[in-house]
């Protein structure tokens, strides 16, 4: 396989510590989690970050939580046949996403990245279709976007991820894929197998676990063996970094480090998450047959939102006017997304045939002429 | 789901049960009779699986042989085959159709291939359940019809019940079978009631590869299985207005295919459709045609159709009732065989 | 139909049962989501709680007076609906057509 260096790194953003080619990034203990949850990343570090971006980070969480109340809404309405929340997960995806560059990279997301997809500025409408059922991978472009069709194989897309960053390499043009993916997931083979690669491969790829305890009823001692996603980074050659996934400042620095290591040719890093999934796996999913209330007021108590308000009051980053201006402007998005998805037409019933080929087929094109006549009349 | 009293659970009798119960109840039959059987998948333990098709079951025989395994399709099928080899009968659970794929591996080259490979000395009696085929508004990879793949493959056997009572024969019976049976459950219909003849005496059974003709007609014959069955129920009902008589014939078993109950039906009726989800081209009901033709040419009055999804990847919610066979379409291949 | 038993939800921060004051529903009742169905007292509060199902009451699994654990079994509705985890449950409907048929020529 040829190798080629890619074009030059990026600065590291104020806060951001140096890439760190060969091990993983400092331990620190954490304050905010369960015993045993050392993170990597310091827990509570949102105000070393720039200001603005604090504050950013909590618009876009606040509006994917918004967001997200409007869906599930929708769910109960009869508007969506099914809603996979994300509610806990803001700070895991908003600071993860925050850190890639829209220009260069591109993401691989599952079926619960919606304040990932919020973050790139990906055509929310376009995304909350696939909720709606009108196209499974949703109605956005997502070569535009730069934010893979929602997929629900999960598994599936992480080896997607290591070959378009290997691609990159090849090219020599500097960009880095992001592969989101859970806990659960982390059992898949596609998911062994792309970390083997991507480390063999030197891919410039980024994996992002958000660990949110629980693969639908199965929590994660019966899930992962070992305890730790990012304990298996070592056996793949590739740093593993464990941070508090309810601190997006915690996940933003360990993200933006590893895409700053893979852009400079140092190679994938696998970054563990730690958060909570805080509603049901779906709508229409009961988790008090599985799991303890306790377990999830405990969790709720560590809600990322709350948390980060608290930090950027704190440091005098954001005041009440701030606020109040978020939450209209939140809303107003949430309301504008929730009313596009509800009003997005249907789409035709030649849309079967649409897509199927590049090249299409006479055979189709008969199957589509006896669709005409026998169905859409 | 009903509770019911250990007594009640594996009493024997008729009683009214979904799909959904009923399965679970035929579950619960094999785990009383065969200390062998075990239960295993992602979700069917605690939760009692995402269809509570499972629902009691861990509570009842315990962890160690009703159990949630980590998400990872192949490992799930691949560990039945060892479990198989070390005198197990295991009952592996896919979530969806759409995850047998990432399982495609261990399904074809070790668990249907490992009796012949061993040459007859390890056996290879796993029933892998398949919860299958579309029409719940389900998301992506929730729909499919994967019984042409499984039927193509040397060393499997194929089922799909229709109705609540063949769901818990059928199960039972590919439970207890010394083979690899793919048993593909539709969940669309999941939630039909019917009455089920329950309990471990096993009479009544027809052997592996019996179709049955749910109802008789004498002008065409529609083939189907699984939920299509219920779809030509009522292409027959509204035939009938119109003074067509239409028979209905369950093939259930996908492999072996009932050649002798094709040809017979045929034989009667001079006429078939035969009507699936599949996508068309190599679907399943090319086999059914060809067998037809090969064994009943002179009693055919008219060329087989066939009604099928149309050569797509299966489609998102509203576009699904334009993708499966539409009751019109139906219609309109039975006319077709008629005005032949 | 199927079977859907509601448990005692946690009604305040970190309570862990309540006492039954008076069922507002019957076994045999029909429900609409969200109508009275039961009084309960917590450490707290009396609280009313509003059906969380539209169906039929299958039973109730506690008595005027008894002490119910926060997760125990309150009530077991029969419900119309279902569904699993993923999908819907495909609607009972009257078949309808276009095409009719010509009976062949006997």
């Amino acid at each position: 396989m040829p190798s080629s260096e890619p074009a030059g790194a990026d600065p590291a953003p104020p806060g951001a510590p140096a890439p760190d080619a060969a091990t993983v990034l400092p331990s620190a203990p954490a304050t905010d989690l369960p015993a045993g949850a050392a993170m990597d990343v310091p827990t509570g570090s949102t105000t070393d970050l720039p200001a603005d971006l604090g504050r950013r980070l909590y618009r876009d969480m606040l509006t994917a939580r918004r967001l997200d109340g409007e869906a599930i809404a929708l769910q109960r309405q009869g508007v969506f046949p099914a809603y996979v929340s994300l509610r806990g997960q803001e700070a895991a995806q908003v600071g993860s996403a925050a850190a890639v560059d829209r220009d260069r990279d591109f993401v691989f997301p599952t079926y619960r990245e919606m304040a990932v997809a919020l973050t790139l500025g990906v055509d929310m409408v376009g995304y909350m279709a696939s909720h709606r059922a009108l196209w499974h991978g949703g109605l956005y472009d997502p070569m535009a976007s730069r934010f893979a069709p929602i997929n629900a194989v999960v598994g599936g897309p992480v080896p997607h991820a290591v070959g378009w960053a290997l691609g990159e390499r090849l090219r020599g043009t500097g960009g880095c894929a992001v592969s989101y993916f859970g806990d659960g997931a982390s059992s898949e083979g596609d998911v062994h197998e792309s970390l083997n690669f991507a480390g063999v491969f030197a891919a410039p790829v980024v994996f992002v676990c958000q660990n949110n305890q629980w693969a639908l009823s199965v929590p994660n001692e019966r899930q992962v063996a070992g305890g730790s996603v990012a304990a298996r980074a070592q056996g793949y050659g590739m740093p593993g970094v464990r941070v508090d996934g309810n601190d997006p400042a915690a996940v933003y620095t360990a993200t933006r480090a590893a895409l700053d290591h893979a852009r400079a040719g140092g190679g994938p890093t696998l970054i563990e998450a730690v958060t909570y999934r805080l509603e049901p796996h779906s709508t229409s999913d009961d988790p008090s047959r599985y799991r303890d209330a306790a377990e999830e007021r405990a969790w709720r108590e560590r809600d990322p939102l709350p948390r980060l308000r608290a930090r950027l009051e704190a440091a005098g980053h954001a005041d009440a006017a701030f606020f109040e201006q978020a939450e209209a402007d939140a809303r107003a998005t949430a309301e504008r997304v929730r009313d596009g998805v509800a009003a997005a037409p249907e789409p035709g019933g030649a849309d079967l045939f649409t897509h199927v080929y590049r090249e299409p087929t006479r055979e189709l094109a008969r199957q589509r002429r006896a669709w005409q006549e026998e169905v859409e009349l | 789901m009903t509770e019911l009293s250990v007594d009640e659970r594996h009493a024997a009798g008729t009683v009214e049960l979904t799909m959904q119960q009923a399965v679970n109840r035929a579950l619960r039959t094999a785990l009383a009779e065969d200390p062998a059987v075990l239960l295993f998948g992602e979700d069917v333990g605690r939760l009692g699986g995402v269809f509570r098709v499972t629902d009691g079951l861990q509570a009842e025989f315990g962890a160690d042989r009703v159990f949630d395994t980590p998400l990872a399709e192949s490992a799930i099928v691949g560990m039945a085959v060892g479990l198989a080899m070390n005198g197990f009968r295991p009952v592996p659970e896919l979530q969806f159709d759409g995850f047998a794929y990432p399982a495609v591996d261990q399904i074809v080259n070790q668990m249907a291939r490992m009796h012949y490979r061993s040459r007859g000395t390890a056996p290879m009696p796993i029933t892998l359940r398949l919860p299958s085929f579309g029409g719940i508004q389900a998301p992506e990879h929730h729909g499919e019809s994967l019984e042409a793949l499984f039927a193509h493959v040397p060393g499997l056997k194929v089922v799909a019940p229709a109705d609540p009572a063949d769901a818990y024969r059928l199960l039972l019976q590919s439970v207890r079978a010394d083979d690899p049976v793919v048993f593909m459950e539709p969940k669309a219909r999941y939630w039909d009631r019917g009455p089920v003849p329950v309990g471990a005496d096993a009479s009544g059974m027809d052997p592996i590869g019996t179709s049955r003709v749910v109802r008789p007609g004498r002008h065409a014959t529609l083939v189907a299985w699984g939920a299509m069955v219920h779809r030509c129920l009522e292409v027959a009902e509204l035939a009938a207005e119109d003074g067509v008589d239409l028979e209905v014939l369950d093939l259930r078993w996908l492999k072996p295919i009932d050649a002798d109950g094709l040809a017979a039906s045929v034989a009667r009726t001079r006429r078939a459709v035969v009507v699936h989800e599949a996508p068309l081209t190599a679907g399943l009901g090319a086999e059914v045609a060809a067998l037809i033709t090969e064994r009943a040419f002179r009693d055919l009055a008219a060329p087989v159709q066939r009604v099928t999804g149309f050569d797509v990847p299966y489609p998102a919610g509203p576009l699904e009732p334009q993708y499966l066979p539409t009751i019109d379409r139906v219609l309109f291949a039975v006319q077709r065989t008629l005005e032949f | 139909m199927a079977e859907v038993t509601f448990t005692l939800p946690d009604l305040g921060e970190g309570l862990v049962e309540a006492s039954v004051l008076e069922w507002l529903v019957a076994p045999g009742d029909t429900v609409e989501r969200n109508a009275p169905l039961v009084e309960l007292e917590t450490a707290k509060s009396a609280v009313e709680i509003p059906s969380p199902h539209a169906g039929t009451v299958a039973r109730v699994h506690a008595e005027e007076g008894a002490v119910v654990a926060v997760g125990a079994p309150l009530v077991t509705f029969e419900v119309a609906d279902a569904p699993g985890i993923v999908g819907t449950v495909p609607r009972a409907e009257k078949p309808t057509r276009r095409v009719r048929l010509t009976p062949p020529k006997e």
